[in-house]
């Protein structure tokens, strides 16, 4: 088991309408080699979900392990508790993220944004790491960009720099928040090749989306949320075909208009 | 004239160097010093944000040559203090505070200007909090924030010539004093060519480092 | 129309000469003073409020200077000559006191000596970039005579009370007026008579103070001439078309050259200096 997830809880204090909880009590767990995508109404709680996954939120509630190891408990009163900082940014090497922005770094440029993490924070020799960033550049057909800044690729070639700059951490996990939300339709094509040609490598993958005929063509299985609790799961063609539920079908009713 | 040409152009000499000590040393001390006000200033311990509130208030606030004035007259005053001697490092101390709560705006504008998803980014990638800083944020904020410091640094060329109610002999005194013995105004001219000069020099400066940064957008 | 444009211009020319020389020719007689005057007025020494030791010793050697005859070699210099007139002490005066000796003062002790450099003839810069005056000669000589270490404070005018409270120096003394002042100061040997006038240009058809009504005129800011039309003579200031304050002299009268301004409150010293300077 990659990630398991086990009553996550998460709540927002909103200026004037108080607490809201946006996490009710969620679990997740994804294995080796399987590829979750997660869809649902904007502001069900499924980007929150990755966040929380990636520790850029902290939980308020619940259990988070990468490989059978806790990155996060419960305790006696009920309040999640991490681990140690030092620990914590161990436990960033199991993942990466790939953002809905991308968030390049845009005084870097496109080679450097991808092997700066590894020489400066895995420490491996930049030789190796130079060698490797390139491969991947060639990956995602854009060797000819190595020394290139962000601002001079489009959105859909910066995205897949992204997509580069997560593997090149050599992630046992890879989360993508909406990776096609903020391209041109036209530019959404490339972004999900690589993720389609990522899925045939078997790379352990959780993808929140919009792009229902990819979820349904590329996932091992498919997650609904509306509401912060998961309403349905399961095969995609179980999703898709043949909702259980009736929010789930009323979701997907008015997607395909 | 009676003070030949020599005399005057090498005591007006003399007053810019003074002029440029003033400027190096402030700029030395209060950009860094501005970095540690602003991150005084966002500080999460609500009284130190009032206090560095209060203070940029106060710097921002008041003229900055009553501030030279209560720096050099203060110790005496309130301590009874002696002051012999301190003239220049009541100058350097006022005109340093006065510009890091200057600076400590223009870096706080700066950072918040910078997308939450950059730190974003450097936490999901280990990068530690300082090499965020160092690596991912600094280097934006001085690109985003170097037109205002351009902007400041020029007007503290300019403002050095308030050291004059300390009695300094800077530039803009010297001047006075030239043109007060010869009734003239020949010095004040020299001044005005030379805070003219220094000023392109800054300005050249500044832009060849915005250049420099100008590579990504 | 160039031979037009041509002829104007060697016109122009041609004028701008004769004008130089005109000003040239007749030096003096282009300003002159009223002859009423604003007020009297006198220059002493200002120590702190109860350093009166102090205060004694430095006038008694002042006293000791004019009785060897070294004050009058010092005023009698050229650079002097415009106040010369103006100083009031006088050997007979003090011939039954006892004086100090030459030598007599304590040799650790230095006296600073808190002067505004921007006050000439008592203190500014002189041709060669030092600084001078006949104030800063006469503390020097005072120093030399007592055996005292000398320091030369300069300082802003204005803030000389803070300078003088807060001890970066031991007295005020460069051309400063005692009259408005007597108790702010412990007062030293008041050593010039000088007299705070109304300075307008020789061709002026101002000739009393009465005929300043609705006339501009100019002032130096915190001068005694300034301090007076605030108080006592308010009355008459109140009567200008405009009481406008420099920062110095030296560009009221710039202003008054270029008939900017009708009139200039001066004292008499510094106006004839600068009457005298200009041309």
């Amino acid at each position: 088991m990659i990630l398991q997830m086990k009553g996550i809880e998460k709540s927002f204090i909103h200026k004037t309408r108080g607490n809201i909880q946006v996490l009710k009590g969620i679990s997740l767990e994804v294995d080796s080699g399987e590829v979750v995508s997660i869809i649902g109404p904007s502001g069900s709680g499924k980007s929150t979900l990755l966040r929380c996954a990636t520790f850029l939120e902290t939980i308020d509630a619940g259990e988070i392990r990468y490989k059978d190891e806790a990155a996060v408990t419960t305790n006696a009163h009920g309040k999640a508790e991490y681990v140690k900082p030092a620990q914590l940014r161990r436990f960033k090497q199991n993942f990466g993220l790939v953002f809905q922005q991308f968030n390049l770094f845009p005084h870097y440029s496109v080679i450097k944004n991808i092997m700066d993490a590894p020489v400066h924070v895995q420490k491996r020799p930049k030789e190796q790491a130079q060698k490797e960033a390139m491969e991947l550049l060639r990956k995602m057909d854009l060797a000819s960009h190595a020394d290139a800044y962000p601002c001079q690729l489009s959105g859909g070639q910066q995205q897949r720099v992204a997509i580069a700059r997560a593997l090149a951490m050599h992630p046992d996990i890879l989360f993508f928040d909406e990776p096609t939300s903020a391209l041109d339709p036209e530019l959404t094509g490339e972004v999900l090749k690589v993720i389609r040609q990522l899925a045939e490598e078997h790379m352990t993958m959780v993808v929140v989306t919009h792009e229902m005929p990819f979820a349904r063509a590329v996932s091992n299985r498919v997650i609904f949320m509306d509401g912060g609790v998961i309403v349905e799961q399961g095969d995609p063609e179980m999703v898709f075909g043949a909702p259980q539920q009736e929010r789930t079908k009323q979701f997907l009713r008015n997607y395909q208009k | 004239m009676s003070m030949a040409w020599s005399t005057m152009l090498l005591k007006m000499g003399e007053g810019m160097l003074h002029t440029c000590a003033i400027f190096a040393l402030t700029v030395l001390f209060s950009l860094p010093l501005g970095i540690i006000v602003m991150l005084l200033r966002r500080s999460r311990f609500k009284p130190v944000q009032w206090i560095t509130k209060i203070y940029i208030a106060i710097m921002r606030g008041t003229p900055l040559m009553l501030q030279l004035l209560a720096w050099y007259f203060g110790p005496y005053y309130l301590f009874g203090a002696s002051i012999r001697g301190y003239r220049f490092t009541a100058i350097i101390i006022g005109f340093t505070m006065n510009y890091a709560a200057y600076f400590a705006e223009i870096y706080r504008g700066g950072i918040e200007a910078i997308p939450k998803g950059q730190y974003e980014a450097s936490h999901v990638l280990g990068y530690s909090k300082a090499q965020t800083f160092f690596k991912i944020i600094l280097p934006q904020l001085i690109k985003t924030i170097l037109p205002s410091i351009t902007n400041e640094v020029i007007t503290l060329v300019k403002d050095t010539s308030l050291a004059f109610a300390l009695a300094y002999n800077e530039m803009f005194s010297i001047a006075k004093q030239i043109a007060a013995k010869e009734t003239s105004f020949t010095p004040f001219i020299v001044a005005a060519v030379f805070y003219f000069v220094a000023n392109y020099v800054v300005a050249f400066v500044m832009e060849r480092i915005e250049k420099a940064f100008d590579y990504y957008k | 129309m160039k031979k037009i444009l041509c002829l104007l211009l060697a016109l122009t020319m041609v004028f701008a000469l004769c004008a130089c020389g005109g000003k040239g020719e007749s030096p003096t007689a282009d300003y002159v003073f009223l002859k009423e005057e604003l007020g009297v007025e006198t220059y002493a020494i200002g120590f702190r409020l109860g350093d009166e030791a102090l205060a004694k010793q430095v006038s008694d050697a002042i006293k000791a200077l004019v009785v060897d005859g070294t004050f009058d070699k010092i005023a009698s210099k050229p650079e002097y000559a415009d106040i010369k007139d103006f100083l009031c002490l006088k050997a007979e005066d003090f011939a039954g006191e006892t004086l100090p000796e030459r030598g007599s003062g304590d040799s650790s002790f230095t006296f600073k000596q808190g002067y505004d450099q921007d006050y000439p003839p008592y203190a500014y810069m002189l041709d060669d970039g030092t600084y001078g005056g006949f104030d800063i000669e006469v503390c020097k000589a005072v120093c030399e005579y007592l055996g005292w270490g000398y320091e030369g404070v300069p300082f802003a005018w204005d803030f000389k009370d803070q300078e003088l409270n807060a001890k970066s120096c031991d007295c005020i003394w460069s051309g400063m007026t005692k009259e408005g002042r007597e108790d702010k100061y412990t007062w030293g040997i008041t050593y010039s008579n000088n007299t705070q006038g109304i300075l307008v240009a020789a061709d002026s058809d101002i000739e009393t103070l009465d005929d300043l009504a609705g006339k501009v005129v100019g002032v130096q800011i915190g001068t005694s001439a300034a301090e007076m039309l605030e108080g006592d003579r308010k009355a008459l200031a109140d009567s200008f078309g405009e009481l406008k304050t420099y920062e110095t002299y030296n560009v009221a009268f710039n202003d008054l050259k270029a008939g900017a301004i009708d009139a200039i409150a001066i004292d008499m010293t510094t106006g004839a200096y600068l009457v005298s300077s200009a041309s």
